[in-house]
Order: structure tokens, then C-alpha cells, then sequence
């Protein structure tokens, strides 16, 4: 297993969009989910996931309700709202031309100067 | 209801996480026990957690607003002692506030109770009835209105009779004011012209206490002053101009044949109401124009100081002008009174801070944000305050029933004061301040509290340093405002008792005096009230108690004074000037004797006086005025219009009889005395029908009274006699003013003294059982008494100094405010601010004086085996 690296200040919103995009999750589903994509190399402090998940619902970005786990017990389910989908993809897009803005960056070789 | 159902969603979810996580485990191999409790450390500070869910969901400010009253109410409750001082001394100051700003807002705030005020304008000067006329005639500015208050007028005929006090009116006084009737009607226009003029417009409360509220009292005619008069109108309780004195409003008698009345006569203010169109610059501009052309239409020339200084300014303005400046100095110092209570209440909660500080470490560690510990700190704060404000409105209603009491009776707009909503916004906002005032320090203090220290400490404070700090500031600025005060306080005291301590020229003890007021009429017959005076003059000398009797026609002090052109010997007017204007006095031979005046110079009036020829006698400083080193006895004087001249038989000193401090208006150039009879005739021609008796009694105002009555009515059925009260209710009603001022200040600093010595105690008292455990150290290791004494004092003493001097220079800095009400001292009086630096010296010493004599008597053995 690689090294976990510590989650980047405001990319766990973005990383909970796009795993409950994948279909309705409770927390725990969640976490897990992100987890297994991300083949574990993320840490993600179970504590600070519920805030996050109160936050982007208060923002109206996903929608909760409540409803049976695969083990027939109570939980709430989080999906994502049509704002939450747009909101995404801004994210997303956002991210790209980020990561490639700082990978271009990064990659400079002193010739290209 | 929501709240507890998102709650138990919340709790039911991160359960769910919990059991979820720890089946994983226990799937993955794990045992039960070990797998939930790793399932808790993974997650991590569940409490904190939930509170960072509480805010994201962001309903939480009026749940967390709402927790925190609850949790402050609870912690208040468990320190009752803490509460009840810092929620009495906050009901004291903002109590006065509330009190203070009624008065500043019934009086100079509040726009006048009359239709569109803002239309309103008073006119800065005085004018007889003609320059009225005039005016109303040619303003294209504004519709004017004058009226002359203070008349009397008996009305008989109604069981006793009764003297009341009227206000004669131009006939659209009372339209221009917008003022409807409770019954009836208010004047027409033209009313107020000689012979056209018999009416009368009766107060509510007149109406309903001689009248009985008699609906059918319109269109009664009654007798005033022996003129009957038809009554047109009531008007409603609510209406007061120009004051609450006012009984009756009569038209003023508007007649251009009399010159003498048309043109002398009564000077009055003229009030007026802006036409459209019209603003007050523009209505200065044509009264200023006006002024400059009214003064040539006088059938004598007039002095080019009559309403020299003439102008327009709104109604209100005008009104309160007098008084606005008093009223915002009293607010400043009662805002200095609640600064003072802030602090102390400030200094309170931050001791009490420091023991809390393991309370909040705990919540701190379970999750409480900075800013969550603060606001609660706050909302606690605020509570105490809103409790203050709460028990401060019943003291201001208290306290605003005090300064009605202690208020001159005739500052104006005094009945409009009252506690109502507008004062309810002001405490409750005054309040909320206060409470974020005094609060937000010592929250922001307490909420920096690092939670591992302090629970190390075992809740002795790691902060110590810092709010004690802030503690001294705000002991030595409480002590510095109170030092303003007190020493503010201090002036206008000194101030009053020289004023009170002035020789008035009279002695005041054992004198009664009361007002005899026969009709006008009645003295057109001067040989008849002649012998009626003198009637009255034999019965009551003869009567039980009475003794020394005598009358007079303006009793100085009470507010009256009659004016008298006249020629004095030697003084050659030059042709366009006007003759010296002095205030005649007319009295009957044993008045200087029973006032105790002094007789400087020649000899009193005697019995034959009122027969022989005609004498004079005049004060000091009217024969100085006239005849410089010279003798004044034997010169003459010749009163406008007589033939003969008065004799000046003699001088006496002068009596304070305008005010406490001067003996006539500024306008008049002196003092002259006749003797009543056939000569002492007034401005208009006639012997002045009303007089007032004074005498030496032992009796008190109403036997005097009764007696009195009695005999007048002996000699004439419908003769009122009034105002009974002693010569010193007289002179305390001409101080009245001072006297409230000093009063309301004195109390305030009073207040501020006590405060202030509160806070020194408090603090000191706070060290002193902080460092118990260090004074039990030093004790231990050989520190004397003495060393003790000193380290107390050092700190307690430091503060009082540092306050008293930062309070000498703000106070040397706002006195200079005061000067206006200060009579005989400036406002940097040397003896005043000595005696209040010694006086705050010692009550410092005496407030350290408790804590240190604690800190001396400290047992090493107990205060080390505290911990």
C-alpha cells in the first residue's frame, strides 16, 4: 500500500460529491467509497466527514433521507441534488485546469525558461 | 421540537458510523470489545464533531442563542450573590438613565404636541400690543400670535371667591397652535379687540373642579374680575401653553385709542406659524426688516436696545433654549454614573472569570469553539444587563417622580415627561449596550483560556496576569469619573450654599406673606382702596399672632416687579432719549421694619407720609447710580406723567429682589420706594389694586390664611386672598433651580462615590484572596506585618491615585461646562477641589482598608495547606 497523503484544505466536499454522484451513500458508505477509489491512499478524519456532509446539504448540493442499510438497519442516505451535479462539475473543471496549471509549472525545465 | 428531533438524527446517525465501522472490524478478525473502541478512536472527538454538525447545519443561532440563555440563567442562578450586586448596580445606573432621558426626551427631543410643529417659530424679543397688531398685520412670512401669561383674574360668584391664573391671548392663538377644544370653540379672529373681547376659554381641569364638568357650560357668562365674560370653550387636559400654570385663556384687549396700553403696557412674545412657501431664514429676514420699522412707529422714541438681538428660530428651540443646556450636562453625568457601573460589573464578572476558568476549560476541551464560549460569555452578560434594565425601570419611574419633585415647576413642557414606549426602546437598547459593553472584555479574556494549562492549574488561572491588567484600567477609570463627578458635584454645592448664604438685603424668618388681590376695578376708586388697605392693615395687627404688619405692592423674589419711568433730579434726558426705567416699589410705612431692611441714610417712612408731601426712599445702589457722592436725601424724583416730585427721605440697602443674586432686571437702572396712597400710581395711571401682606407670625399658611381671609372678607365679600406661604418658601422657590441642579448632581456622585469605593474594594479584595497563599509564603519566611500592610496598600493605593489624578484633569477639563450654573466661585475653585482630593484619599484608604486588614491576618499554616 503507498503512503496515505492528507486530504488538501476544501477537496473533501468535492471528493463527497463525486462518490455520492455515483449513487445515493450513508456517511459510512461514504467513506468507504472514497477509500476504495481512491485504493487508500487518502486519509480522511472519520470526524470531520459529518460536518462536511451537514455543510453541503445546508448548501442544498445533496439531499438526505433515511432508509434501510444493506444489513436491514436504519440509515441516512445522502444523494445528489441537480445543484450539487452542477457544482461538481464546476469543482472538477475547476480542479483540472488547477492540476494542470501547477503540473505545468512543476515540470518547467530550465531550457523552457 | 425540531432541534431535539435533528439531535437524535444526528446522535442515530454517527451511532449507525459507529456499529458500521466496528462490524467491519470484527468481520476483518478483530474481537467485539477491541473493535468498538477502535471504532471510537478512529473517529476521533465525537463531541466536537457534533458541535461542527450543529454549526454546518446553520440553524443554530437562535438554538445556540437560546441554549446559552438557559445556561446562563442556570449559572446565574448558582451565584446568587454575584448576580444580585452586578443586577443592582446595573439597575442604578441605567435607572438614572432611563430617568434622565425621559426628561431630555419629553423636553428637548420630542417635537411640540401641536399640528405640523415643525411650521412652528417663536420670535426672540418682546412686544406691545401695537407692534403685535403691526406684525400680524404685515408678515407675509408667517401668521403670528402673542400672549401674556402670569395675569390673575378673581372669579366670583361660584362659592368663594377664587383668584386663577390666566393667559390673555391675541384672538388666533389658539387656532395657530392647531389646538382643538374639548367643548365649544376656540377664539375668532377679532376677538380680541377692545369691547368685543368679553369671553373666556376655561382648562379641563378648571372646568371640572369650579364648574363640575358642567356640559352646558358654554355660553355661561361668568364674572372675572368683575367683568363678565361669556365662556366659548374647554379646552382638552392634554393642552398646556404656554405652561401647565395657565387656568383660562382671555383675549387680549387689543385697543388702539389707549396709547399708553397700545404701546407700553405688557412686552410679549410673539409666536408664529411659517405660511407655504416660507422658511425660517426668510421669516428673520422680514422680522429683522420689520423690527427696524416698528420701533419709529412708537408714539415716544424707543431705545435701540429693544429687541436688539431680535431673530427667528423654531418654536421648540425656543422654548427649551433656557434649559437644554442643564439637561445635557445632567446626561453626561449620569452616563458617567453608568460608565462607572459597567466597570465595576466588568470587574466583578472577570473575577469571577478567573474561578470559572476550569468550567471552561472543560468546554473548551469538549469541543466549544472560541467564538462559541464568548457568545455564551456574552449572552450571560447580556441577561445580567436586561435584568438591570428591568429593575432599572421601576427605580427610574421612582427616580423620575424625584426629579419631577425637585424640577422647577415651571420648566417647561415638565408635565409632558412620563415612561413610555420611546423610554422602553431607549432602557432596552441602553440595556443590550451595557450588557455587550461591560461583557465583551472579560468574555473575550476568559474564551482565550488554553485548556490544558488551566486544568493543570487546577483552576488557580494561567491568565492572571493579563485580566488583571485590564482589572486596574477599569478600577482607575471608574475612579477618575467618579472623581469628575464628585468634584462637580462639589462646585455646585459650594455654589449653592454661597448663594443661600448671600445676605438678600431682608430677613426671611418668621415672615408669612400672602396676596390680596381686589378687582382692578375695585381701585378705580383710589380713596376706596385706600381705606380698604388700611382696614386690612388695623385688623390684621390687631389679630392673634399677627404682629409687625405691612404691604407692598411686588414682594421681592416672588417673580413680580413693577417698572416706573421717571426723572430724576439732575439727569437732564436729552430730547429723543428715553427717562431711566426703575422698579417702584409701593409700600405702607412699617415695611422696612417688619423685612428687616436696613435704613443706610436719612429716615423710614412714617403714618404721615401718607398724607403730607410726597417722599421717596431709594436702595444703595440706585442713590450711587444717580447721585455719586453726593447725598440722594433731599433730592426729588418725578414719576412719568405727575406734577409733583417725591422727596427722597432716605437710602436703603440693597435687596436681592430680581433673583438671588441681582436686585433688578438688567433692563431697569434702580430701586424706588413710595408710600401707599393717592401718588403711587403705576404705568397705566392707577394705585396698584393688588398688594401682598407681610407679617410676623407664629402661625403656620393655613391659620395665617384663614385669618386673613376672614378679615378681608369682613371688608369686602369678593376679595380672594392667595398664595399664603412664608417669606422662606418664597426665597427657596427663587433657588429652585440651583437647588435641583446641585441635588441631581449630588446625588449622581453620590452614587459614582459609592460605585467607585465598591470597585476598590472589590479588586483589592480579589488579589488579596488570590495571593493568600503567597502572603501565607512571605509571612512564613519572616515578612512583617508591616511588609504586609505595604504590599496591599502599594497596589489599592496605586489605583486610587492614578484615578484621582486622571480624574483632576478630566474634571478641570469638563468643569468648565458648569460655569454657567456656578454663582460666586469659577469653576477651578480652589477649596472644592482640595476638600474632594482629601475626601477621595480617605474613602480609598478605606475601601483598601478591609482587604489589607485580610491580607495582614493571614495564617501561614492555613493559607498553605489550602491547596
Amino acid at each position: 500500500m503507498d503512503k496515505q497523503v492528507d486530504l488538501l484544505q476544501g477537496t473533501l466536499d468535492m471528493l463527497i460529491l463525486k462518490a455520492v454522484s455515483l449513487g445515493p451513500l450513508h456517511g459510512y458508505g461514504v467513506l468507504l467509497r472514497i477509500q476504495q477509489i481512491s485504493k487508500d491512499r487518502l486519509e480522511i478524519q472519520q470526524g470531520s466527514l459529518y460536518p462536511a456532509l451537514y455543510r453541503l446539504e445546508h448548501q442544498g448540493w445533496i439531499a438526505s433521507e433515511w432508509g434501510e442499510s444493506e444489513n436491514n438497519r436504519r440509515a441516512k442516505y445522502y444523494r445528489l441534488t441537480s445543484a450539487g451535479k452542477r457544482r461538481l462539475q464546476t469543482e472538477t473543471e475547476k480542479w483540472n485546469r488547477m492540476a494542470e496549471v501547477i503540473a505545468g509549472i512543476l515540470g518547467t525545465k530550465r531550457e523552457e525558461v | 421540537m425540531r432541534r431535539e428531533e435533528m439531535e437524535s438524527e444526528m446522535n442515530a446517525e454517527l451511532r449507525f458510523h459507529m456499529e458500521a465501522r466496528a462490524e467491519d472490524l470484527v468481520q476483518g478478525g478483530m474481537a467485539r470489545g477491541e473493535a468498538t473502541r477502535r471504532a471510537r478512536l478512529e473517529f476521533g472527538g465525537l463531541e466536537n464533531a457534533k458541535e461542527q454538525c450543529r454549526e454546518a447545519r446553520g440553524v443554530s443561532l437562535l438554538e445556540s442563542f437560546t441554549q446559552d440563555l438557559r445556561y446562563g440563567a442556570r449559572t446565574l442562578r448558582k451565584s446568587p450573590g454575584f448576580t444580585l450586586i452586578a443586577v443592582l448596580t446595573l439597575a442604578l445606573g441605567i435607572g438614572a438613565n432611563t430617568a434622565i432621558f425621559s426628561l431630555v426626551d419629553g423636553i428637548l427631543l420630542r417635537p411640540l404636541p401641536y399640528a405640523k410643529p415643525e411650521q412652528l417659530v417663536g420670535i426672540k424679543g418682546t412686544f406691545p400690543r401695537g407692534a403685535f397688531a403691526a406684525m400680524r398685520e404685515q408678515l407675509r412670512s408667517m401668521d403670528v400670535a402673542t400672549y401674556s401669561e402670569d395675569h390673575q383674574f378673581n372669579l366670583t360668584g361660584y362659592g368663594e371667591p377664587v383668584r386663577l391664573a390666566g393667559t390673555m391671548t391675541s384672538a388666533e392663538l389658539l387656532s395657530l397652535l392647531g389646538a382643538r377644544p374639548e367643548l365649544g370653540r376656540v377664539f375668532y379672529p377679532g376677538e380680541d379687540t377692545a369691547g368685543q373681547d368679553n369671553y373666556v376659554i376655561l382648562s379641563h381641569v378648571l372646568w371640572q373642579k369650579r364648574f363640575g364638568g358642567a356640559a352646558d357650560i358654554i355660553g355661561r357668562p361668568i364674572e372675572l374680575e368683575g367683568v363678565s365674560r361669556q365662556v366659548v370653550g374647554v379646552m382638552p387636559a392634554d393642552f398646556r401653553f404656554p405652561s401647565a400654570k395657565t387656568q383660562l385663556w382671555v383675549p387680549l384687549h387689543i385697543d388702539p385709542r389707549s396709547a399708553a396700553a397700545y404701546w407700553g403696557g405688557d412686552f410679549m412674545p410673539v409666536i408664529g406659524r411659517l405660511r407655504a412657501g416660507a422658511n425660517v431664514a426668510k421669516a428673520d429676514a422680514e422680522v429683522r426688516l420689520f423690527q427696524s420699522r416698528v420701533s419709529k412707529m412708537f408714539p415716544w422714541p424707543m431705545p435701540a436696545t429693544w429687541n436688539a438681538d431680535i431673530s427667528v428660530l423654531p418654536l421648540h428651540n425656543g422654548m427649551v433654549a433656557e434649559v437644554r443646556g442643564r439637561f445635557l450636562m445632567l446626561l453626561g453625568a449620569v452616563a458617567l454614573v453608568l460608565l462607572i457601573a459597567c466597570a465595576n460589573v466588568a470587574n466583578l464578572t472577570l473575577s469571577r472569570a478567573a474561578t470559572r476558568e476550569k468550567e471552561i476549560a472543560i468546554r473548551s476541551a469538549l469541543g466549544a469553539g472560541r467564538r462559541r464560549i464568548t457568545t455564551q460569555l456574552l449572552t450571560e452578560s447580556v441577561l445580567l444587563a436586561a435584568f438591570g434594565g428591568l429593575l432599572g425601570l421601576l427605580f427610574a419611574e421612582a427616580g423620575l417622580w424625584l426629579l419631577k419633585a425637585t424640577l422647577p415647576p415651571d420648566t417647561p413642557r415638565l408635565m409632558d415627561v412620563q415612561l413610555d414606549w420611546r423610554v422602553l426602546v431607549f432602557t432596552g437598547a441602553l440595556s443590550i449596550l451595557t450588557g455587550f459593553f461591560f461583557g465583551l472584555a472579560p468574555a473575550l479574556q476568559s474564551s482565550r483560556v488554553a485548556p490544558t494549562e488551566s486544568l493543570k492549574s487546577g483552576g488557580r488561572g494561567v491568565s492572571a496576569s493579563v485580566s488583571q491588567r485590564l482589572r486596574s484600567t477599569l478600577v482607575v477609570g471608574e475612579v477618575a469619573f467618579a472623581v469628575m463627578l464628585v468634584l462637580s458635584a462639589g462646585l455646585l454645592i459650594r455654589s449653592f450654599w454661597a448663594l443661600s448664604h448671600k445676605n438678600p438685603g431682608f430677613r426671611a424668618e418668621h415672615l408669612m406673606t400672602a396676596r390680596i388681590t381686589p378687582n382692578e376695578s375695585y381701585c378705580s376708586d383710589v380713596a376706596r382702596c385706600v381705606a380698604f388697605y388700611g382696614s386690612v392693615l388695623r385688623q390684621a395687627q390687631g389679630a392673634s399672632g399677627f404682629t409687625d404688619v405691612a404691604l407692598v405692592n411686588t414682594l421681592p423674589l416672588d417673580g413680580r416687579f413693577a417698572k416706573r419711568n421717571m426723572t430724576m433730579e439732575g439727569h437732564l434726558v436729552a430730547a429723543g432719549g428715553n427717562m431711566p426705567l426703575l422698579w417702584l416699589n409701593v409700600v405702607t410705612p412699617d415695611y422696612f421694619r417688619v423685612m428687616s431692611i436696613a435704613i443706610l441714610a436719612g429716615r423710614d417712612f412714617t403714618s404721615a407720609d401718607e398724607r403730607g408731601d410726597a417722599v421717596a426712599v431709594v436702595t444703595a445702589a440706585t442713590a450711587r447710580r444717580f447721585w455719586p457722592n453726593q447725598d440722594a436725601v433731599g433730592k426729588h424724583v418725578r414719576l412719568q406723567g405727575d406734577k409733583n416730585w417725591h422727596t427722597i427721605v432716605g437710602v436703603i440697602r440693597d435687596v436681592q429682589a430680581y433673583d438671588l443674586q441681582t436686585t433688578t432686571p438688567s433692563w431697569m437702572e434702580g430701586t424706588i420706594y413710595v408710600p401707599y396712597n393717592a401718588g403711587a400710581t403705576l404705568e397705566d395711571g392707577t394705585i396698584p389694586a393688588e398688594m401682598t401682606i407681610v407679617m410676623r407670625t407664629t402661625a403656620d399658611e393655613e391659620q395665617a390664611g384663614s385669618i386673613l381671609q376672614r378679615i378681608v372678607s369682613g371688608l369686602n365679600q369678593e376679595v380672594p386672598v392667595s398664595e399664603v406661604k412664608t417669606m422662606q418658601h418664597v426665597v427657596s422657590e427663587a433657588a429652585s433651580t440651583p437647588a435641583s441642579t446641585t441635588v441631581m448632581f449630588g446625588a449622581f456622585a453620590g452614587l459614582a462615590l459609592v460605585l467607585g469605593t465598591i470597585g476598590i474594594y472589590g479588586v483589592l479584595a480579589f488579589l488579596v484572596s488570590k495571593r493568600t497563599r503567597e502572603i501565607g509564603i512571605r509571612i512564613a519566611l519572616g515578612a512583617r506585618q508591616r511588609d504586609v500592610l505595604w504590599l496591599v496598600m502599594k497596589e489599592g493605593t496605586g489605583y486610587s491615585f492614578a484615578g484621582i489624578g486622571l480624574g483632576l484633569a478630566g474634571a478641570i477639563a469638563v468643569t468648565r461646562l458648569l460655569s454657567s450654573e456656578l454663582y460666586g466661585i469659577s469653576a477651578t475653585d480652589a477649596v472644592t477641589y482640595v476638600t474632594v482630593i482629601c475626601a477621595m484619599v480617605v474613602v480609598s484608604l478605606l475601601a483598601c482598608y478591609v482587604p489589607t486588614r485580610r491580607a495582614m491576618r493571614v495564617d501561614p499554616l492555613i493559607a498553605l495547606r489550602q491547596e
